[in-house]
C-alpha cells in the first residue's frame, strides 16, 4: 500500500490537502482534508445585535467577503420582513456583479493560467511577459474597481448595511465605470476566446454530483427564493436543510453531508448545466473536460456579468439622488430567516433566528465548498483510476481540486473537518 | 540593513481569511514589477513553486495564533528570517475571531460536534505574544498600497514611516462631516490608528476602529461620548470588542 500526500494544496484559497491510496500500483481510495483552523463565526454572532452580523460575517473569506455580507444582510432582513429600497438592491447586486468578476478573474488568471501555460505561478508568466496574464490581472482589478466604488472598500464592503446600503456613489464615478465597461464588453470576446484556445486541461471523466443552484428564475440572477437541482427538481431555499441534511450527528465524527438527493455539485458549471436545462442560457457549453469545464463556465460567466453590470449602471445612472437608500425599522423584531445567493465558486445559504430584540440566537451557514467536498474526492477517484504514474496523479489531483475553485477558508464551517496535530504521522 | 533583490519573501497564513494576502494581490498594477525583486517561497495562493529556503529575507505573517502547531511553524520561519511582519489585525490583535465567548471547547463541540473536542485549539493570540516583529502593517484588510510600500522599504533598508495619530486627524484634514458628533453614530475614529484616510468615515460609515488603538488613546472620553449619545453600554462594549480596543 502506497500513500500519495499533496499538501498543501497550492493555488487554491486555504489550507488543505489530498491523499491518495494507492494498492498494487492502482489508485483505491481519495480523500480530501479541509485544514483551516477552527474561527468559530457561529458561536461569536450569537448575543450579538443582528445589525453588527455582516460587519463580522464578512470576515469568514476575504474573496467571498462581498457575498456573505450581502447574503447575511439579506437572511437578516427576510426575518424581520424588511424590504429594501430598489436602488439600494441595485448597489448591492453591482457589488455582488463585482466580487464575481474580480474572484472569476482571480481563479481564471492567478490560479489557473498558470497550469494551461505550465508554470507554478502567475509571476513567471507576468516575468515571460506573457499577455493574457497582464490582460487577467487588468479585469480582475475592473472587478475590484465595481467593488470599491459600491461597497467603499474592496474586501469586507461597508456600504450595504441593515436596511438597504449607507451611501450613493458618486455620478462621475459611475460614469468613469461605464466607460471603461465599454471597453471590457468590446475586448471580452476575443480576449475569452484566446483564452478558451489554450486546452491543456488532463483527460477526464463525465462530472459527478447532482447539480444545485439558486437564482434560475426567468432570468439568470445572482440570488432566489428556491434551490433547483438534479432534472428541474426546486425547493424553497428555507427548507435547505432537508435538501442538505448537513447537521452533525452524535454517535460519529463524520457530519451526513448531504441528503438523499446528493452529492451534490455546486458552481458555475452547475448554474450552467441547470440554467441549460430551464433554457435561460442561451447557449449550452461542449460537454468535454470534464470537472475542468467549470473554468470555461467561468469564462462564460465574466461575459455575462458584464452585460449585467452594464444594465445596472444604465438604471444606476438615471437614478435620482433622492431617492431612499435605506429602509428603517422603528424597531428591531424577531423571527427566522435564510437567503441564497450565488456566490462565485457556488451556492451560499445564511439562516438566523434572532429574538425580539433582534438579538442573534442561532447562526447557521452552509458555503459551496462545503457541498462540494464530497464530489471532489469521487471526482479524483474517477479520474485518475487508470493513471499509474505517482508525479501525474498528485498533480492532476490537485489540478481537478482547483478546478472547483474551492475556498477553505469558507467551507471549514461546516464540513467534517481534521485536527491538523492528529495528521501529523503522515507528513 | 540593505537588500539585494531579488528578496526571499515568504508569506505565512495562520487563523485567517486570506483577505492580507488578497490585498497584496490587488495590487494588480505592480505584480509585474514585483516579480523582478522579491523572490517566492511559501505563498500556496499564489505559487506551485513553494521554494523552502534555508534563509529568508522577510516573512510576512497573517492571521492570529489559535494551536501549538501554529505556534512551532512561527517559531521556525521566525528562526530563518532577517525580517519579520505582521499584516492585519488577526496578526496584530487576534482580530474579530478573538470575540468568542465562554469556553473554547463548549463552542469547538457545539459547532463542530464530537470532533471538536479532541481538538487542540486555544483563543486566537496576535504573533507578538511568541516572537519578535519587525514591522506592522495594520488594517482589516490593510491598504494594497501600505503593502508595497513596506517592501519597496525594506528593499532599501528601511520602514515606512507613519504618523502616529487617530482616524480623527484624517477627518479634520479631509474635512469629513463628523458622524459621532451630528449623527451620534458608534464612530471609534477618535481612538483608532489613522493611515487609511479615513477611508469608512469619508463615506459616510462609522469607524469600526480596524486599524487598532492608537498610543495614548483617550478612552474614557470617548466612553463618555458614547453615553452621551445615547449608546447603551452593552453596545459600546461590543463595538469596542471587534478589534480588541475593549480592555
Amino acid at each position: 500500500m502506497i500513500r500519495l500526500v499533496v499538501d498543501p494544496l497550492t493555488r487554491v484559497e486555504g489550507h488543505g490537502r489530498v491523499e491518495l491510496q494507492l494498492r498494487d500500483g492502482k489508485l483505491v481510495d481519495v480523500t480530501v482534508r479541509l485544514l483551516e483552523a477552527p474561527r468559530l463565526f457561529e458561536a461569536l454572532v450569537v448575543g450579538r445585535r443582528c445589525d453588527e452580523v455582516p460587519d463580522l460575517i464578512s470576515r469568514i473569506c476575504a474573496i467571498c467577503s462581498a457575498t456573505h455580507k450581502v447574503t447575511a444582510l439579506q437572511a437578516i432582513e427576510n426575518a424581520m420582513a424588511v424590504k429594501i429600497p430598489p436602488l439600494a438592491a441595485a448597489y448591492r447586486e453591482l457589488l455582488l456583479l463585482g466580487g464575481h468578476i474580480q474572484s472569476h478573474a482571480l481563479h481564471l488568471f492567478c490560479l489557473i493560467l498558470p497550469d494551461l501555460y505550465g508554470t507554478p505561478d502567475i509571476i513567471e508568466l507576468l516575468r515571460q511577459k506573457v499577455p493574457l496574464a497582464q490582460a487577467g490581472l487588468d479585469l480582475k482589478a475592473f472587478g475590484n474597481r465595481i467593488q470599491k466604488i459600491a461597497g467603499g472598500r474592496v474586501i469586507h464592503p461597508v456600504n450595504p448595511v441593515f436596511g438597504g446600503i449607507a451611501y450613493q456613489p458618486g455620478h462621475d464615478e459611475l460614469e468613469k465605470l461605464a466607460k471603461e465597461l465599454l471597453c471590457w464588453q468590446r475586448d471580452w470576446p476575443d480576449f475569452s476566446a484566446r483564452l478558451l484556445q489554450l486546452d491543456n486541461y488532463p483527460e477526464a471523466s463525465p462530472v459527478i454530483g447532482t447539480a444545485v443552484a439558486t437564482g434560475l428564475q426567468d432570468e439568470f440572477a445572482l440570488t432566489g427564493d428556491c434551490l433547483w437541482y438534479g432534472n428541474d427538481n426546486v425547493i424553497a431555499a428555507s427548507d435547505y436543510a432537508q435538501l442538505f441534511a448537513e447537521r452533525p450527528r452524535p454517535d460519529t465524527h463524520a457530519k451526513d453531508a448531504t441528503g438523499k438527493a446528493g452529492p451534490f455539485l455546486t458552481g458555475a458549471l452547475a448554474r450552467d448545466r441547470l440554467a441549460t436545462g430551464r433554457n435561460i442560457s442561451r447557449n449550452a457549453l461542449a460537454d468535454h473536460h470534464g470537472i475542468h469545464g467549470n473554468n470555461l463556465a467561468q469564462v462564460k460567466e465574466v461575459g455575462w456579468a458584464l452585460h449585467r453590470v452594464g444594465q445596472l449602471l444604465e438604471t444606476l445612472l438615471r437614478a435620482s439622488r433622492s431617492e431612499p437608500l435605506r429602509t428603517d425599522l422603528a424597531q428591531m423584531q424577531g423571527g427566522i430567516g435564510t437567503a441564497a445567493m450565488e456566490a462565485p465558486r457556488g451556492l451560499l445559504l445564511h439562516h438566523y433566528v434572532i429574538d425580539e430584540w433582534g438579538t442573534i440566537v442561532a447562526a447557521d451557514i452552509v458555503t459551496p465548498t462545503a457541498l462540494n467536498q464530497r464530489v471532489i474526492a469521487a471526482q479524483i477517484m474517477a479520474d485518475l483510476t487508470d493513471e499509474k504514474d505517482h508525479a501525474r496523479l498528485r498533480e492532476v489531483a490537485e489540478r481537478i481540486v482547483r478546478a472547483y475553485d474551492p475556498c477553505i477558508s469558507c467551507a471549514v464551517h461546516l464540513v467534517t473537518v481534521e485536527n491538523p496535530s492528529s495528521l501529523s504521522d503522515y507528513q | 540593513m540593505k537588500f539585494v533583490p531579488p528578496i526571499k519573501l515568504a508569506w505565512l497564513r495562520f487563523t485567517s481569511c486570506s483577505g492580507c494576502q488578497l490585498t497584496l494581490l490587488n495590487n494588480e498594477d505592480s505584480l509585474a514589477e514585483l516579480a523582478h525583486v522579491v523572490e517566492l517561497h511559501n505563498f500556496p495562493l499564489l505559487s506551485s513553486a513553494c521554494g523552502n529556503a534555508e534563509a529568508l529575507d522577510v516573512a510576512l505573517v497573517e492571521g492570529s495564533l489559535t494551536s501549538p502547531g501554529e505556534v512551532e511553524r512561527l517559531l521556525a520561519i521566525r528562526r530563518k528570517s532577517r525580517l519579520l511582519v505582521a499584516v492585519g489585525a488577526c496578526a496584530l490583535t487576534g482580530g474579530v475571531n478573538a470575540m468568542v465567548k465562554g469556553e473554547r471547547h463548549k463552542a469547538m463541540v457545539s459547532i463542530y460536534g464530537k470532533a471538536g473536542a479532541e481538538w487542540d485549539t486555544f483563543p486566537p493570540q496576535p504573533i507578538h505574544h511568541f516572537v519578535k516583529v519587525d514591522g506592522q502593517i495594520p488594517g482589516c484588510p490593510p491598504e494594497p498600497h501600505e503593502l508595497l510600500q513596506a517592501i519597496a522599504a525594506i528593499l532599501h533598508g528601511g520602514w515606512p514611516s507613519h504618523q502616529v495619530m487617530p482616524v480623527c486627524m484624517e477627518c479634520r484634514i479631509n474635512e469629513n462631516r463628523c458622524l459621532l458628533e451630528e449623527d451620534c453614530a458608534p464612530c471609534l475614529g477618535p481612538i483608532t490608528q489613522a493611515g487609511c484616510d479615513a477611508l469608512c468615515p469619508g463615506l459616510g460609515v462609522p469607524c469600526e476602529g480596524c486599524r487598532g488603538v492608537v498610543p495614548e488613546a483617550n478612552r474614557d472620553e470617548l466612553y463618555r461620548l458614547f453615553i452621551t449619545a445615547g449608546l447603551s453600554e452593552q453596545e459600546i462594549r461590543h463595538r469596542l470588542e471587534r478589534f480588541g480596543a475593549a480592555l
